[in-house]
């Protein structure tokens, strides 16, 4: 349904070419979750942004395809993106969105008003189906008379995904959507999440640096490292048998509750963006890095069918 | 030391927040620590878990007496310190405790270099001269790993990972050599492959030096490896405690059990199942509920629960629950 490939958004800042997201390539099913996984710093976010065309002012590069039904949305300009595409097509949660809600608008009215900029549904009816996603998200629908600050956070992060929901897009770009949120919290809006996805065929793009978080949606995984994917992989290959080095110590470093593990981390720390190592990036901290991870870019090596790894150690 | 051996005992300590609402109405108070028990031999490390709001971070707070008690006793090492008065009394406390921070950016000062960061509590408390305060420094650098010390000695915070400031900061928690360290969220702010070597760290230093570590968390999956104890805290009570692994294997207040349920551990087969964890919000800590306050959330809660705050009662040796179920 949804084919990345090549994409690439640079920034210009004072210091140099920021590369966030360098030739980045994926691929998404109908109904299926992608969980983006890596630290921050890694490109996550830009790669959400750049996917929704949300860019900053400072955009040094923005190409490649990115492909919705067979149709290249990049060659769509700005207004042709804003009116199709997003929100539409393609919606996002932010991180930390619940905050963001604005304070003087009741939330019914805030959840209601994609559908009435984007498709001009008359307000009356986009307040009803206001309350009606209201409800699919599980809070009464007396709170869409309310203003956000009679909200928990919650119930603010749920109506946030009722505002994503709205307009019936094909993909839900999902960022960090529950990091400021507590665990009992965090996990009640999974168990909404996954509901959802049962429900209604729909995808979603889970972005998110917590990997244990990450198995709770994904049914693939792409991991992150300096602007590029290093791995991309099913979830029962990824969790059980991952096979980037970076990806298997980001495994070993995530504690566990129910089995007995000696953790490990990695030593250093990643590297700038604006001046990524040549090679591997990853080589500086790898342990099983050889003389060519320095010099050449590995390529993506398919080690099983739907399993990608950009490693040499598997070219 | 105190003669039943206990460095720490902390004795029903409340901690009230005034919160006015207008000239004419009556102060309302947010109790964020309302009613906590609980005693430390020198060299025990405890993890204090509890989500936001449940006033971790102010009873630690209220321990270093960087908030004034509002009822209860703190003794330490066998003196009563809740309300020191005395400056010299009040110095003593500050050098034997230590407090580590979850922004370490927020911590440090960004005029100073790290080397004055660290000399500072030196000069303060009047430890050593010049030499002997540039040996302490080299050595405390050392000991966090931050070498070849000469290289970071001079630098200036901004130019540190969040990673090798949080281990400045450490090293200044610990350069007075004291016996009681709280570490608040100190690894929640770094990234997940960063987060095992500070854990590791402070661990090594709590080990060898003997201190008692009071690690303050959200994470219930970090706790196994750095403490043999854990408190779990909710609305200003702490409602469990015991030895770590027998409270992760072995929970017993409802809140512990819902906790343990809400966290994943990596696994392909989460995506197909729903998790057991209750509904709702914790209760405001200004007009808590009556009786328990996880009472209203709680799957199993009785009638009595709802009107009469339960005792904390010991079920097994050294594990201490909060709850109804058990009386």
């Amino acid at each position: 349904m949804l084919e990345v490939k090549d994409l690439r958004l640079y920034y210009a800042t004072r210091k140099g070419v920021v590369r966030a997201v360098d030739k980045v390539s994926f691929t998404l099913e109908k109904g299926e979750t992608l969980a983006i996984v890596g630290e921050s710093g890694c490109g996550k976010s830009s790669m959400a942004k750049a996917l929704i065309r949300l860019l900053p002012r400072n955009v040094h590069t923005y190409d490649g395809v990115v492909s919705l039904d067979g149709k290249n949305l990049m060659e769509l300009s700005d207004e042709e993106f804003r009116r199709e595409v997003r929100w539409r097509q393609i919606s996002m949660v932010f991180q930390g969105a619940q905050n963001a809600l604005n304070p003087v608008l009741k939330v019914g009215f805030q959840i209601a008003e994609p559908l009435m900029i984007q498709e001009g549904v008359p307000k009356e009816e986009a307040l009803e189906r206001a309350r009606k996603a209201l409800r699919m998200v599980g809070v009464h629908e007396s709170f869409a008379d309310r203003y956000p600050f009679e909200l928990s956070g919650g119930m603010r992060q749920r109506a946030v995904i009722a505002m994503a929901m709205i307009t019936n897009p094909k993909i839900i770009i999902l960022d960090e959507p529950t990091s400021a949120l507590d665990v009992i919290t965090q996990a009640n809006i999974m168990n909404l999440l996954k509901k959802i996805k049962q429900e209604r065929e729909i995808s979603y793009i889970f972005i998110t640096h917590d990997i244990a978080l990450s198995s709770e949606l994904a049914d693939r995984v792409a991991v992150m490292y300096a602007g590029q994917i290093v791995e991309f992989t099913d979830a029962e290959e990824f969790y059980t048998n991952p096979k980037h080095p970076y990806s298997q110590k980001l495994m070993a470093s995530v504690p566990t509750l129910r089995s007995d593990k000696k953790l490990e981390f990695i030593p250093g720390a990643p590297p700038s963006l604006l001046n990524p190592p040549p090679g591997c990036r990853f080589h500086p901290r790898c342990d099983k890095a050889i003389p060519r991870c320095r010099e050449e870019e590995p390529p993506e090596v398919a080690v099983k069918e739907k399993h990608y790894v950009k490693c040499w150690l598997y070219a | 030391m105190s003669g039943n051996g206990y460095l720490l005992e902390v004795k029903d300590l409340r901690k009230w927040f005034e919160v006015r609402r207008g000239i004419f109405s009556k102060p309302l108070w947010l109790k964020a620590v309302d009613g906590v028990s609980f005693e430390l031999r020198p060299g025990e490390a405890v993890s204090l878990v509890g989500e936001s709001g449940s006033g971790k971070t102010t009873l630690g707070k209220t321990i270093l007496l960087l908030h004034e008690p509002t009822d209860g006793k703190i003794i330490f090492k066998g003196e009563d310190v809740t309300h020191l008065k005395d400056k010299k009394k009040l110095m003593w406390y500050r050098r034997e405790t230590g407090l580590v921070q979850q922004d370490p950016f927020g911590a440090m000062p960004s005029f100073m270099t790290i080397y004055r960061i660290l000399e500072e509590p030196l000069i303060i408390h009047k430890v050593g001269d010049k030499k002997e305060r540039e040996e302490i420094i080299y050595k405390a650098l050392e000991e966090v790993r931050l070498t070849p010390v000469e290289d970071f000695a001079p630098k200036y915070p901004h130019m540190l990972s969040g990673g090798q400031l949080q281990r400045v900061a450490i090293a200044r928690a610990l350069i007075l050599r004291p016996s009681l360290v709280v570490a608040d969220e100190p690894v929640s702010m770094l990234d997940a492959s960063v987060r095992v070597e500070i854990l590791n760290l402070m661990r090594e230093m709590q080990e060898s030096r003997n201190i008692t570590f009071i690690y303050i968390t959200h994470d219930l999956s970090t706790t196994r490896y750095f403490s043999e104890w854990i408190f779990i805290m909710y609305a200003g009570h702490i409602v469990e405690r015991g030895p770590t692994q027998r409270v992760i294997r072995n929970p017993l207040h409802p809140y512990t059990k819902a906790l343990l349920a809400a966290i994943p551990d990596p696994d392909p087969e989460n995506r197909k199942r729903f998790r057991d964890v209750p509904p709702g919000e914790p209760p405001s800590l200004i007009a808590p509920p009556p009786g328990c306050r996880f009472a209203p959330r709680c799957p199993v809660a009785m009638d009595k629960c709802k009107k009469e705050e339960p005792p904390e009662v010991e079920v097994e040796h050294n594990h201490f629950v909060k709850c109804w179920l058990y009386v």
